[in-house]
């Protein structure tokens, strides 16, 4: 059959795309972002308007222009069009409807007494999913766009691996041990909670395998790996599936607005969020909905998230233990085949864009979230306005307002590393600037002495431009994939959760997300 | 029987499988990051 849908949209889109980023380009839309507060993304403005609407506007022309035969270029050439169409949603969320509310909100504080769209956490994530959801179940999506919007979950699957390329060794180990500790605690008591309701509900082995294996690890993926193994049937799936997403899609758009009203930190939140949180997308969602400004949360949940696909294994060992104990004369599977066929590739594309990241080719191998430590005099001399090259050393007038508050710390570790900062006017290695962050969290000195600290701690500290830039795609890849997502979430997908699974999956979810709240809250310190 | 042969995919993925989307995020994963690294 042939995909390609004959439409002028395509076209039209690419046109709009072109002509709003020359309109930004040549200064006309001035006034536009100075209202809406966007300068700051002015510069993506253009490159993306030019690079995603000269794509459109040369395929938008072929599907008018040309006569599409079946076969692969058809096939795939047809997704283009989709892909434009969630760009073009994506753009409008972000850079229109986002500020704008931002701006409304701030507007309707003195009359409502609170800014709604901070307690509704109305961002461009949330909001663009919400688009996603209101595209497909009002208006449905467009039969020239369907086949693009299939594309939405390659856009996720290639974020969470480009994700890999901004972890370091440090912080993996750090993370990694309380990760392993929550999801091994929260992974296998929702399973084992799962199987113990399941049985007594009398619900059927097959159907009570495949939810738990959905409810505990990471949502679709991990029901469809499991359903082998306890010979679940397609309707079994579909019902887990349901669940899953309807108690992801609420957990998504809940789970920032509990976050805030608890005054949850980046660690925090992601460590809530990707253990209590059901499927790896909405996880995704839920972390760029609680910061969308940054990733540090988005990091730390997908951590967490691949720490939980990372015991699939064990999971599905479990059930087909559980399963055939339980069935007598079920069929026996391959376990070898069922973890190596079902098992996420894009989770070891993670840990291989972590290895290739942890060389040093993208940042120094020592770096932490992005940020490294160089004290070279090359890396310490900026440039002015002019050009002209300007040191970042502390002067005279700084080391003044430090000299003369030495006396109030006292512990030696911490005026060891004061002496060699005045001593040599920048930080010498990296423990001496986390010692003397110390300093500077716990206010030993007045605020004047505080900013020379802070001063020197970032003349040493540098974010490489390729990490800057992973961080930029990963946050596209991210809200294409999610504005796709949301335009996948139709009712009647939904609508096949109910019964008795929906009842279970339900108060073990529930159970997951609030234990994992209060583990987190009270366990958890926002640095680590 | 060419209404089968081209019919692939799911509602989720245009992909025949999990797997083969997988493979397809690797490597425009694996292309990205070489972008990155020539020309940034």
């Amino acid at each position: 059959m042939v995909y390609t849908r004959r439409s002028v949209w395509p076209l039209v889109i690419g046109i709009i795309m072109v002509a709003y980023a020359y309109l930004v380009q040549s200064g006309n839309m001035a006034g536009l972002i100075k209202f809406l507060n966007t300068g700051r993304y002015a510069g993506e403005m253009v490159t993306l308007g030019y690079a995603f609407g000269s794509v459109a506007v040369v395929v938008g022309l072929w599907q008018v222009l040309a006569t599409p035969r079946e076969g692969h270029g058809d096939y795939y050439l047809s997704t283009v069009a989709g892909v434009m169409f969630i760009m073009l949603v994506a753009f409008i969320v972000k850079w229109g409807l986002d500020p704008l509310m931002a701006s409304w909100g701030h507007a309707a504080r003195p009359t409502l007494g609170f800014d709604f769209a901070s307690v509704l956490n109305l961002n461009y994530v949330v909001m663009g999913i919400l688009a996603g959801i209101i595209v497909v179940n009002v208006f449905k999506v467009p039969q020239w766009a369907e086949n693009g919007v299939r594309l939405s979950r390659l856009g996720l699957k290639t974020g969470v691996i480009l994700l890999g390329a901004l972890y370091s060794f440090a912080e993996l180990a750090q993370l990694g041990k309380l990760s392993v500790l929550m999801i091994g605690v929260f992974v296998l008591g929702s399973v084992w909670l799962v199987l113990t309701i399941g049985m007594r509900r009398n619900l059927p082995n097959s159907m009570t395998g495949v939810l738990s294996s959905g409810v505990g690890v990471c949502g679709v993926s991990a029901a469809v790996a499991a359903a082998p193994v306890v010979q679940a049937k397609s309707l079994e799936i579909a019902y887990t599936i349901g669940t899953i997403l309807l108690f992801g899609v609420l957990c998504m758009f809940l789970f920032p607005i509990v976050g805030r009203a608890f005054g949850m930190g980046y660690i925090q939140f992601g460590a809530w969020a990707g253990t209590g949180i059901l499927n790896s997308a909405q996880v995704a969602g839920a972390a760029l909905a609680f910061q969308p400004g940054g990733i540090e949360t988005l990091k730390v949940a997908e951590i967490f998230n691949i720490t939980r696909v990372l015991f699939l294994p064990i999971i599905v060992l479990w059930l087909a233990v559980w399963y055939v104990k339980r069935e007598e004369g079920a069929e026996k599977v391959d376990l070898v085949q069922v973890i190596v066929g079902k098992f996420p590739i894009f989770v070891l594309g993670f840990i291989l864009m972590f290895a290739l990241s942890s060389t040093g080719i993208f940042a120094p191998a020592q770096h932490y979230q992005g940020s490294y430590f160089d004290n070279s005099e090359k890396a310490m001399t900026t440039r002015d306005k002019e050009g002209k090259p300007v040191s970042t050393l502390l002067g005279d007038k700084d080391l003044g307002a430090l000299k003369a508050e030495a006396d109030k710390i006292q512990r030696q570790d911490q005026k060891a590393a004061l002496q060699r900062l005045i001593e040599n006017k920048k930080l010498m290695s990296i423990d001496d600037d986390d010692t003397l962050r110390g300093v500077v969290n716990a206010k030993i000195m007045s605020k004047a002495a505080n900013d020379v600290l802070t001063k020197a701690h970032r003349a040493v500290r540098h974010t490489a431009k390729k990490i800057a830039m992973f961080r930029d795609l990963i946050a596209w890849f991210f809200t294409f994939g999610l504005v796709g997502l949301g335009m996948q979430i139709t009712m009647s997908s939904i609508k096949q959760a109910g019964g008795q699974p929906l009842v279970v999956g339900s108060i073990v979810g529930v159970i997951k997300a609030i234990g994992s709240l209060i583990v987190v809250w009270l366990l958890v310190a926002e640095t680590i | 029987m060419a209404e089968d042969k081209f019919d692939r995919g799911s509602a989720l993925t245009v992909f025949k499988s999990d797997r083969r989307e997988d493979f397809m995020a690797l490597v425009l994963s694996l292309i990205i990051a070489l972008l990155v690294y020539l020309f940034i």
